[in-house]
């Protein structure tokens, strides 16, 4: 709405964040079955109504939705039919002898000697990838390689019911004008420092360019108290990913002195009975700022710890 | 408005703990082969379909209509996928609802679901946060929404014991659900001495981690007879939002879920929400939530909904029976519930509700949310 002016600099320092997870994935009964036969070196497909041929198996048919009647096993040998390379590594998309779907999957030769079309077959890993698709390490070109037939599935693997895996992502944000004032300000001088609504004296915490309850452009900055008030709290006493410390603790929502929205933090307890007693709603707390070097971040304050009357 | 919306077909799917035998894609083709054999049709006669999840970190598959749409048969239909954290059924819903009512399909199909047991549920919700104010400290849904129940205990009364006889009711309800997974009686001194997760958050004020798809299919009023002599017809649906951290920004009543209320009341025609619903559907993740809708949907003024619940009023035999399917404590895969909720309120006014038909319903109010309370809508459904 309101633009930085164009001298602005545009190459500034950004906010690190990683979001890292563990998951556990459900392949499904066709998938899960291709993969739990890697092993086993064989390649499951599956056959829908009316005969068309699916590999890596799939639960459900991309051309109808229909559910397959059998898996089956199908040919090592098939057709190159698109490829390129990204970061070193060629990439191909391979249709299967007897299939009518393509896959990626690595090509073990070089591009300059590709062509759409060449027959290939699948080379096995020579380690123990364990139900990986990585188990088929790549395809290489094998243009004498007869035409493949796919046949039953004797005596089928059980479908793998869990996948574990993990997801790590990481962030670069722009700060933006506002907060990236606010940060500088934390880091450089460990104070919170907010900007006046459009027509009051209260700081919105962050600030922000615009006003929520009227709609126009936020007022002059302010320096916010070091102290302030309990809105709403609780005392975590279960471990969950992503903890700044270990339960229990109590997780604030607190209004510093002059400013009118909240900000999420943590209070040190030493154990739920006296937590419940001492800290509500209404309580008194003061920012803890971190002993070391200040990184310009919302976790330069260490804690709050409430004002003993 | 364009043409009036009915709900003709219902499904989902029996939910779990943890689904092991199908994937996200095959959750979902239960939930759509139910909803269309329920209203007696095949997938050629929908003209669109909204698919609505939770945060696609919630299983770690990015844009997962892609691989939904091969499931459902869905392959050259309009297909948009709605996400709106523990509201995006409902959302979904609505976004269907729209595309029904402004006459640009006959017949939308919406299917929500969410598949919990693969990923990290709490820290998922961290992320919701603003990577810069707050996301080094939260606690996912259950911090927060515990730190408002807190400040709600002072200012309205939601006691501990309040809450502990919203778990006991939804528990008792459950055990008569052919599709929750969890089926236990509960007392509300179980549920006081149970282990403070996020106090005043405790272990039993909270409901499971589910696996599960829901489907409904919306007709106009041309087509809706093909399917069914008796639509839930809906009378009323919005789903509002609040600012996120607003100065003026209560933790008190729901803010958007009043403003929801009112205009959808108006549109139905409920001037006395107490004595013109029949059932109730609320989403209450956590128990103190349910309290703080009774208070928002004006089912009973601010300050008087432990009041309401410790009279009976919400239970089955009441005059305001609330979650008779048990609720969010039977199942609770979160993206699916706003469809979930839905469901169990038509079932009511089309008169086959399977957990607990309420004699008689015409008209029932279904309620559902997301984000951190700051999104929040209901509906009217009747006869």
């Amino acid at each position: 709405m309101f633009a930085a002016p164009e001298t602005y600099k545009h190459d500034l320092p950004t906010f690190h964040s990683q979001i890292s997870m563990p998951y556990t994935l459900t392949p499904g009964r066709a998938a899960g079955t291709f993969l739990a036969e890697m092993p086993n070196r064989r390649i499951v497909g599956s056959r829908f109504p009316g005969g068309m041929v699916i590999a890596p198996a799939q639960d459900f048919s991309p051309v109808d939705g229909e559910e397959p009647e059998a898996l089956v096993q199908v040919p090592e040998s098939g057709v190159l039919t698109a490829f390129t390379r990204v970061g070193g590594v060629v990439i191909g998309l391979i249709r299967l002898d007897g299939c009518a779907n393509e896959f990626p999957h690595r090509i073990l030769a070089d591009l300059d000697v590709l062509s759409v079309g060449q027959r290939v077959a699948a080379q096995w890993s020579d380690g123990d990838e364990g139900t990986s698709i990585t188990a088929i390490k790549g395809f290489v070109l094998a243009p004498e390689a007869p035409e493949g037939k796919v046949t039953d599935l004797a005596d089928p693997a059980e479908p793998l019911g869990v996948i574990d895996y993990s997801m790590s992502l990481d962030f670069e944000h722009a700060y933006g004008p506002y907060y990236g004032r606010m940060f500088d300000e934390i880091r450089e001088h460990g104070r919170i420092i907010g900007i006046r609504t459009s027509n009051g004296e209260d700081a919105l915490l962050p600030p922000r360019e615009v006003d929520d309850i009227t709609h126009k452009r936020t007022g002059t900055w302010k320096a916010c108290g070091n102290t302030g008030t309990i809105r709403g709290c609780s005392i975590i006493n279960m471990e969950i990913l992503g903890q700044s410390r270990k339960p229990p603790y109590v997780y604030a929502e607190i209004v510093l002195d002059g400013a009118s929205t909240r900000m999420i933090h943590v209070i040190e307890i030493d154990d739920l009975e006296s937590a419940k007693e001492k800290i509500r709603p209404g309580t008194r707390v003061r920012a803890i700022w971190t002993d070391g070097e200040r990184q310009g971040r919302v976790s330069d304050i260490d804690r709050f710890e409430v004002i003993e009357d | 408005m364009g043409r009036e919306v009915g709900i003709v077909g219902v499904g989902q799917t029996h939910h779990s703990r943890r689904r092991t035998d199908v994937s996200q894609a095959g959750l979902v083709r239960e939930a759509v082969n139910r909803a269309l054999a329920d209203a007696k049709l095949s997938m050629d006669e929908i003209d669109t379909v909204v698919v609505a999840t939770g945060p696609v970190l919630f299983a770690a598959v990015n844009q997962p209509e892609k691989w939904v749409v091969d499931a459902i048969g869905a392959q050259g239909k309009s297909v948009v996928r709605v996400t709106s954290g523990g509201g995006a059924g409902f959302a979904g819903a609505l976004a269907g609802y729209y595309q029904v009512a402004g006459g640009y399909s006959e017949r939308t199909l919406v299917v929500a679901y969410d598949k919990l047991s693969e990923g990290q549920l709490q820290y998922s919700i961290s992320t919701l946060y603003d990577p810069f104010w707050g996301r080094e400290f939260a606690v996912g849904i259950m911090g927060f929404s515990a730190a408002y129940w807190r400040a709600r205990m002072d200012v309205l009364g939601h006691t501990e014991e309040a809450a502990a006889m919203v778990s006991v009711k939804n528990r008792k309800n459950s055990i008569a659900n052919p599709y929750a997974h969890v089926k236990k009686e509960v007392t509300v001194e179980d549920v006081l001495n149970s282990k403070p997760l996020c106090w005043p958050i405790k272990l039993l004020d909270v409901p499971p981690i589910s696996d599960g798809a829901a489907a409904i299919v919306l007709a106009n009023d041309k087509v809706a007879h093909h399917s069914t002599t008796r639509p839930a017809w809906i009378r009323g649906i919005a789903y509002c939002c609040e600012a996120d951290n607003a100065p003026e920004r209560s933790l008190m009543l729901s803010e958007p879920l009043a403003i929801a209320a009112k205009r959808v009341y108006r549109a139905a025609g409920i001037t006395n929400p107490r004595r013109q619903f029949d059932v109730v559907e609320l989403q209450e993740p956590y128990s103190c939530f349910e309290l703080n809708y009774y208070e928002s949907l004006g089912l009973c003024p601010p300050g008087e909904a432990a009041e309401l619940v410790a009279s009976g009023a919400t239970q089955l035999d009441g005059d305001i029976p609330v979650n008779p399917s048990g609720g969010c404590m039977g199942a609770n895969p979160i993206g699916a519930v706003g469809v979930i909720r839905l469901i169990e309120g038509a079932t009511q006014v089309m008169g086959r509700n399977e957990s607990h038909q309420i004699k008689g319903a015409k008209t029932a109010l279904v309620q559902s949310g997301g984000g951190w309370a700051n999104l929040r809508g209901c509906a009217v459904l009747s006869a």
